[in-house]
């Protein structure tokens, strides 16, 4: 029972319980919308229609899981963080709500900070969205407004919409694109527009320069990126998510142990895991946005809920990162029998992530010079040796026949 | 170099009209304000004087009094058979309509934003200074409070 | 893109303090640097001529609020030279005990405030954590936790209180084996090192021509500490080190200079036990404190970030004639040009966190 089929029996369900009898209840009333209606209903009752129901049904279901796993995510960053530097994070619990139910009726609300004030503190996160919508929306008085308003839309939208192309396993997919994984690399790289229209149009002196050097950053971190998944597109044959898992599943086996691809293919995973951070700008790469050097880099002078998907959508960001990383290198959705291969994906991108975030607030940030030296300089070469590496792997394959089993490449 | 010597050989230079001893390791001169700059180049270079601590400007109301602290930081004077670091008071006199006298940035950069200060709240002048201007008081700011006549009234400038 | 200048204005994360920087820029390489200060002035100077000699104290607390104790112990030390008056000895030990644990509180602060520059948001947690230990062990004798006003003239105000030694003895175990944690972390680290190693270089001869003092200067290998070579309070009876680092033969880079505050903060651990063991008991305050007073002094005292030199001007009445206070951080300040030209933009937090700024005694 795959997504796409729940979700057609649902759009069936649904199109013949409530919209078509709408609809046709409206070609007998509404003379102008008549024909239109008419012309719809038919269109839903038919193959066409219903595919397409099912469709926006899936995207939705892929979307909804996928910012749930995104309040997961800013959560667990908090609440690490805090760990990590000797105290607690984010504490409120429901039973807060008490007080603000005290406060409305008119009464003081009296002091229960132990109860309200020791849960698991996820409804923080909740609060802080609320804080800031109703914050205000400046636009600079010399900035360029349509501009200043693109920059955040093009970000934010190619980021959410990687959240709907990556499966979780082979059943749950919202996309069935056979070229899968360049789908998500390529919406990975829309990103540089929106960040330099972002610090070009805000007509500032810092954002500019922190715009260039995301750009600067983020695009030299492109070829190592694409060039270490070179090597498992080699040895999976083709780009879909599915055929990579499916390969990663059944060959690699080193004494009853899975040896998904971060083994076979040490070196490209290491430079995928540098080059992808580089690409989500974590921390040692987070330069461009640094509080130190320049405010806040290229989203300065953005305010309120602007600003509050910025950040939401740098961490779409590294959570699809992580996704790529466990498709590609992790097995996926691979795991022994009881756990549904959903959950080993969620656990194996919540791995990934929680080490990145224990990375992140132990180490210092490395300067933009050093970032693009290391870049060029180190990785891109290490990338084509593991070009090299899998392609000798590939050419004499029949001598390792009996570890690695690899399907017909060439 | 000992300490002795070079207050044997301060005390014979023309224009220094008193030397004290402080503390046993500060030299206290009074100079003529002529023969500044000399003294002061013969300081750094010949005497290894190499920092410039500080430069005073006090308000005595008949004239101007500028004191100048100089010290010895890599241990080339040796004060005696103790390790302490050998320091020279340089007290000048100045006039009190429009003081000015030469400027000692040139031999210590440390100098420099103390004779600044010295203009900027005393209102002395400094020939020759690169860059003469307030530094701790805004740019329209008039007069020079740290003297002893300064009134304070409420300004119409805007800064 | 041509040569702009860019203001790091008086509002910013990274200036600890208000001042402005402005550096010009070449694509991303400085070329030239102007600072300006200026917005913390209060003319405290002046409003020392209009107070009692003893009023001030509270004053020069309030000079460099990340520090008080030394600015307010150089300016006592300044009046005692101008009155003459003789200070017991065991208000010397306990001044020097306060002295030095300021010193920790500061480097503490200035190395929790040095982190973020960096990137590191948990260094700064956990150096003002352990700040904050050494806060709560000043509070005992003096009643204050950041301005004591403890110091006066003649003394100090009150003695310690009873199981003071014990307290502090117990916070240096678990210090030291923090600052070997530190070790770990911040020194191993190989990213720390790439930003603070050859970056913000100076030699020994042109900072002393410069006017830099204090750990600045004793990272260039300089081997100068005005607590031995101009002796106060009770320095010379008691046996410590001076530290010294050198990134390369007579210069330093930020990280010498971060591991010269670092081994400063062990010798001060060194210095505070052994003042512990040798305290002799008698009168904290001398008995006969003048009012009026005649004449010159000065007096210069090794504050956490240099040279800090206080020459007061008596008239024979009981307030100063002039007082003027000299901060180590005025002339590194205007030497900016010097250690920045040629570095990234990206650099100036690291340098200008390496030489410790407080604007409070700048701008006076």
């Amino acid at each position: 029972m795959t997504l796409f089929g729940f979700c057609k029996t649902m759009a069936e369900l649904t199109a013949d319980m409530f919209i078509v009898p709408i609809l046709r209840f409206q070609r007998n009333i509404f003379p102008p919308f008549s024909y239109p209606a008419g012309d719809l209903a038919d269109w839903f009752s038919s193959e066409g229609g219903i595919v397409t129901l099912a469709w926006i049904y899936a995207v939705n279901i892929a979307f909804a899981v996928g910012m749930t796993n995104l309040i997961l995510v800013i959560h667990l960053e908090r609440k690490i963080a805090a760990r990590i530097q000797d105290r607690r994070g984010p504490m409120l619990s429901f039973r807060a709500f008490r007080e603000l139910g005290e406060d409305l009726a008119g009464k003081a609300p009296t002091w229960r900070f132990k109860e309200n004030y020791s849960g698991i503190g996820i409804i923080q996160n909740m609060a802080d969205g609320i804080k800031a919508i109703t914050k205000e929306l400046i636009i600079p008085n010399k900035a360029d407004k349509f501009l200043f308003s693109m920059g955040p839309i093009i970000f934010i939208s190619s980021s959410v919409f990687l959240l709907v192309l990556f499966p979780l396993s082979d059943r749950f997919a919202a996309s069935a694109a056979p070229a899968g994984l360049m789908v998500i690399m390529a919406a990975f790289s829309i990103a540089p527009i929106g960040v330099l229209t972002s610090g070009w149009a805000s007509n500032n002196k810092y954002s500019m320069i922190g715009g260039m050097r995301s750009a600067a950053q983020l695009m030299s971190y492109e070829i190592p990126l694409l060039l270490s998944m070179a090597g498992v597109f080699l040895l999976a044959g083709s780009y879909n998510p599915v055929d990579i898992v499916e390969q990663q599943r059944e060959a690699t086996w080193l004494f009853g142990l899975p040896m998904w691809n971060f083994i076979p293919q040490f070196i490209g995973f290491i430079v995928f895991m540098i080059c992808i951070l580089a690409e989500v700008e974590r921390v040692p790469f987070d330069l461009p946005e640094a509080e130190a050097e320049l405010v806040e880099g290229w989203t300065t002078e953005y305010s309120g809920i602007r600003y509050m998907l910025f950040l939401a959508a740098e961490y779409i960001r590294g959570f699809a990162g992580a996704a790529v990383a466990t498709i590609l290198f992790l097995g996926g959705w691979a795991g022994p029998w009881p756990v549904p291969p959903e959950i080993w994906f969620l656990i194996k991108v919540y791995l990934i992530i929680i080490f990145w975030i224990f990375i992140r607030w132990s180490v210092p940030r490395i300067r933009t010079d050093q970032i693009l030296e290391l870049g060029w300089k180190k990785l891109l070469p290490l990338s084509l040796i593991n070009i090299l590496i899998v392609i000798f792997m590939v050419e004499i394959y029949p001598y390792f026949a009996d570890i690695i089993s690899l399907p017909e490449v060439f | 170099m000992n300490f002795k010597d070079l207050q044997k050989q301060l005390k014979a230079m023309k224009g220094v009209t008193e030397i004290s001893l402080i503390r046993k390791n500060v030299i206290k001169l009074d100079l003529d304000k002529l023969i500044s700059k000399e003294l002061f180049t013969k300081l750094k270079e010949e005497y290894y004087f190499e920092h410039c601590s500080l430069i005073t400007a006090i308000d005595n109301q008949p004239d101007f009094e500028l004191v100048y602290h100089l010290s010895c930081l890599s241990g080339e004077l040796s004060v005696g058979d103790t390790k302490m670091a050998a320091m020279v008071e340089v007290h000048i006199h100045l006039e009190r309509d429009s003081p000015s006298i030469d400027t000692v940035s040139d031999l210590w950069f440390g100098a420099n934003w103390h004779e600044r200060e010295a203009f900027d709240l005393m209102g002395i002048y400094f020939i020759g200074h690169p860059d003469l201007r307030r530094v701790l008081l805004p740019e329209g700011f008039a007069g020079h409070p740290l003297r002893k006549d300064y009134v304070y009234e409420i300004h119409e400038e805007e800064w | 893109m041509a040569e702009m200048w860019i203001s790091m204005g008086p509002q910013h994360p990274m200036t600890h303090g208000l001042w402005t920087l402005k550096v010009k820029v070449d694509g991303e390489t400085i070329v030239d640097a102007d600072p300006e200060l200026g917005y913390l002035h209060r003319s405290v100077e002046k409003m020392g001529e209009r107070r009692k000699y003893f009023m001030n104290t509270t004053l020069t607390d309030r000079l460099c609020y990340a520090s008080s104790t030394t600015w307010t112990h150089c300016y006592v030390n300044a009046v005692e030279e101008l009155m003459k008056v003789e200070v017991p000895t065991r208000a010397q030990y306990i001044r020097t005990i306060m002295l030095e644990m300021q010193r920790l509180a500061s480097h503490l602060m200035w190395a929790g405030a040095y982190m973020p520059d960096l990137g590191h948001i948990t260094g700064a947690l956990y150096f003002w954590r352990d700040r904050e230990l050494f806060l709560n062990l000043l509070e005992l004798p003096s009643g204050s936790r950041l301005l004591y006003n403890y110091i006066r003239i003649g003394g100090v105000k009150r003695d310690l209180p009873d199981g003071f030694e014990e307290k502090t003895e117990r916070i240096f175990k678990l210090f030291e084996q923090r600052l070997d944690e530190y070790a770990d972390l911040f020194e191993n680290s190989k990213i720390f090192r790439m930003r603070t190693e050859d970056v913000g270089k100076f030699t020994g001869s042109q900072a002393m021509n410069l006017g830099i003092t204090g750990p600045n200067l004793r990272g260039c290998g300089v081997k100068h500490d005005l607590r031995k070579e101009d002796t106060y309070e009770i320095y010379e009876e008691i046996d410590w080190d001076v530290c010294t680092r050198e990134a390369g033969p007579g210069y330093s880079d930020c990280f010498s200079r971060y591991m010269v505050r670092i081994d400063e903060m062990r010798e001060s651990v060194k210095i505070i036990r052994e003042c512990f063991k040798k305290m002799p008991k008698g009168p904290t305050l001398a008995s006969r404190v003048p009012v009026r007073a005649t004449g010159e002094a000065f007096r210069r005292t090794e504050d956490s970030r240099g040279e800090a030199l206080m020459y007061l001007v008596g008239d024979g009445s009981d307030r100063p004639y002039r007082w003027k206070i000299k901060s180590p951080m005025f002339t590194t300040i205007s030497a900016c040009p010097y250690y920045l030209k040629g570095y990234k933009v990206a650099d100036i937090p690291a340098i200008m966190g390496s030489i410790d700024i407080c604007i409070g005694e700048t701008d006076k």
